[in-house]
């Protein structure tokens, strides 16, 4: 069912035109009855004036108006005596007192035979019963017409009113669809009529519940941080204070260094990801500028680049984009570490952020692109659509200096993408070798917050 | 230097304990929240490491209780906490820095530099990184005790960097410490006053991040 109001203003108009059209057969059947009657009492009231005035003697013409609807003949002793000038000159009924219907001069008649007993005279009226139906519809049809063009109008005040007896339904529908993906207050109760109290009650229960178990989910997250990051720090922390006692090559120490990283980087995703998917993620997007963003994320981890003698550089403009700001933090960390993973010692890693116009099919959009490009080893082809999948790693993840992922970083970055309503493109570097990520941002329209410089 | 740890996880205070003691920090330990409050009051300490998660109080009241009191005490949030939200709120309430867990040792020391630089420039007003000295009362800076001249600007730029040694400056960053919101700022300021310093200082003593900013290496890690 489409619309409730369409279907109940069909459903009633038809109702009703129903049953006007059955009182009106009705009333077509009580009509022509009646209208019978009229006629046979019109054929009757015909014959017995003319038996009043017709003489046998003198053999006078009575005085009626003939028509070729209508007709008589008197009968003397099986003797045509008078007849209409249209009738036969047989017999044009039996002579029995009463009405009959007979078929002569190609039409069908009702007829009235009459036997006048003191003048020994049979007297029989006709009348065509064409004539007597085409009247009796008339009577008929005069009374359906106002019906029938008063049902359009019936189907239009129909319409409005059951628009205004659901109208509540289209307040409520329109309330729920203005709700906001993290607006779990109550809908109003008041206003509503009695038939959708019981449906705002149970929306807002379910809406409270959903409040209670959504900050279920968020408590749990931190608390499950919480329970987590500091037994990983306990590790850390000792691990950092035995460095000391073990000599810098034990093989053993090293292992187990290398595990704490693994386990606590994999703790770290796992918990990004479960914020960063779409139905756990309540965003309050702002306006935010990816150049000056990359360069922040960029200083903040540039000890790991440092560490391992890369050569990095940001260039491009500064680009407004529409985002949340922890979320677009974690794309570009998860990226530059990804980068930074896989490129050997001494190698380069390039990021632009540029606004540019993309060529659709049809039209041609304002974009923001960020691109991070590397000159690590690569990734076949062929590959490309996996990377992005949960815990898939490359080869087993067996490049450069060991390097342990917890294969869920470009995960993380796609569902950041996916909320950003942004795409991503994988393409070989601009270096010998290495990956190139594109992130392809939609344009931020809106003015941007920049701060005017005023001219002293 | 001295260092109080507010920390409710033994295992951990002691790791840390240990770890800052290496490091020639005197470093004592409690786990509740008032009793950092007490122990600040009575003996502050230069720096304060501060869990946010605490069994009594919670963390955030601690520091608002102590900046409320104007204690001067250098305060380091240490949390598995990482929102944006509680990291704004953090250094909104008074915070010098905030890390969350799980860190590097590394950058927990590094960051405790900072802060230590930062207590000593304010009891001795020099900043003083391989052969260079930056005196912030007279404005003077030095080379191997040799006064050097330097603009307003120039000698802004330098405390900047000097001041945050071991991390990367961002430009715009640097650009909004030098001029007000209505100063008209020429698109490559910065970098016509870095190569103006690069000048009057040794080589490669601030380096570049092309695109990103620029950096004074701290001591420890040159």
């Amino acid at each position: 069912m489409k619309s409730i109001r369409t279907f109940l203003t069909v459903v009633i108009l038809a109702t009703i035109t129903l049953m006007v059209f059955l009182s009106e057969l009705q009333g077509f059947r009580l009509n022509l009855a009646a209208a019978e009657k009229l006629f046979d009492k019109q054929l009757a009231d015909t014959a017995h004036l003319l038996s009043a005035t017709y003489s046998p003697v003198t053999d006078n013409n009575p005085q009626i108006t003939e028509t070729e609807f209508f007709g008589f003949q008197i009968w003397i002793d099986d003797q045509l005596k008078l007849r209409s000038s249209r009738m036969p000159d047989e017999l044009i009924a039996n002579l029995e007192q009463g009405y009959q219907e007979h078929n002569f001069g190609k039409h069908r008649w009702r007829t009235y035979s009459y036997f006048d007993e003191l003048k020994n005279v049979w007297i029989l009226t006709a009348q065509r019963t064409d004539v007597r139906y085409t009247l009796a519809e008339n009577i008929v049809i005069k009374s359906i017409l106002p019906a029938l063009i008063i049902l359009p109008l019936g189907g239009l005040l129909i319409w409005t009113i059951v628009g205004y007896g659901v109208s509540p339904l289209q307040r409520l529908s329109d309330q729920l669809r203005r709700k906001q993906a993290d607006d779990f207050s109550p809908l109003p109760i008041e206003k509503q009529p009695v038939e959708l109290t019981q449906v705002v009650k149970s929306t807002n229960d379910l809406l409270s519940r959903l409040k209670a178990s959504f900050q279920r989910e968020k408590h749990f997250s931190a608390d499950a941080a919480h329970e987590l990051r500091t037994p990983i720090s306990v590790l850390k922390v000792h691990l950092h204070n035995l460095n000391k006692k073990f000599p810098a090559d034990d093989r053993n120490f090293q292992q187990v260094v290398t595990a704490t990283e693994r386990m606590g980087h994999l703790i770290e995703q796992i918990l990004l990801l479960n914020r960063t998917s779409p139905d756990q993620f309540i965003t309050k997007f702002i306006s935010i500028d990816l150049y000056k963003l990359a360069q922040e994320v960029i200083a903040r981890e540039y000890p790991q680049f440092e560490k391992k003698d890369l050569k990095i550089e940001l260039n491009g403009e500064h680009c407004l984009i529409e985002g949340d700001q922890f979320a677009l933090e974690t794309m570009l960390k998860n990226l530059l570490e990804n980068a930074c993973k896989y490129t050997p010692d001494d190698g380069n890693i390039l990021v632009s952020v540029k606004a540019e116009m993309q060529a659709d099919e049809n039209a041609s959009q304002k974009v923001v692109k960020l691109e991070i490009q590397d000159s690590g080893p690569g990734v076949p082809e062929d590959q490309y659509g996996r990377l992005f999948d949960r815990f898939y790693r490359l080869d087993g993840d067996r490049h450069a200096s060991g390097t342990t992922g917890s294969g869920l970083g470009l995960a993380i970055v796609r569902h950041i993408a996916d909320l950003h309503k942004a795409t991503i493109k994988l393409t070989k570097s601009s270096f010998d070798s290495g990956l190139s990520v594109t992130v392809i941002f939609p344009f931020y329209h809106a003015n941007p917050l920049q701060v005017k410089k005023h001219h002293v | 230097m001295q260092i109080l740890l507010v920390e409710d996880d033994l295992s951990l205070a002691e790791g840390l304990q240990q770890a800052l003691e290496h490091e020639g920090f005197v470093v004592n330990h409690v786990t509740h929240g008032k009793g950092a409050i007490h122990v600040v009051e009575t003996e502050p300490p230069d720096i304060l490491i501060l869990d946010l998660g605490l069994p009594d109080i919670d963390g955030l009241d601690v520091l608002a209780n102590l900046r409320k009191s104007r204690n001067e005490t250098q305060i380091m949030l240490l949390t598995a906490r990482d929102s944006l939200q509680d990291k704004v709120s953090g250094l909104d309430q008074g915070a010098d820095d905030y890390l969350a867990k799980p860190f590097e040792m590394s950058e927990l020391l590094a960051r405790l530099r900072v802060l230590e630089r930062r207590i000593s420039t304010s009891i001795s007003n020099t900043i003083t990184i391989q052969n260079i000295s930056l005196d912030t009362n007279s404005l003077n800076v030095s080379i191997n005790d040799q006064a050097i001249d330097l603009s307003r600007r120039e000698y802004m730029l330098l405390k900047v960097l000097m001041q945050n040694a071991g991390r990367i400056m961002t430009r715009d960053r640097l650009e909004s410490q030098l001029y007000n919101w209505g100063d008209e700022v020429s698109s490559n300021a910065v970098e016509v006053h870095i190569h103006h310093l690069r000048k009057k200082l040794p080589p490669e003593f601030i380096k570049t991040v092309r695109g990103v900013g620029y950096k004074v290496d701290s001591q420890k890690s040159s």
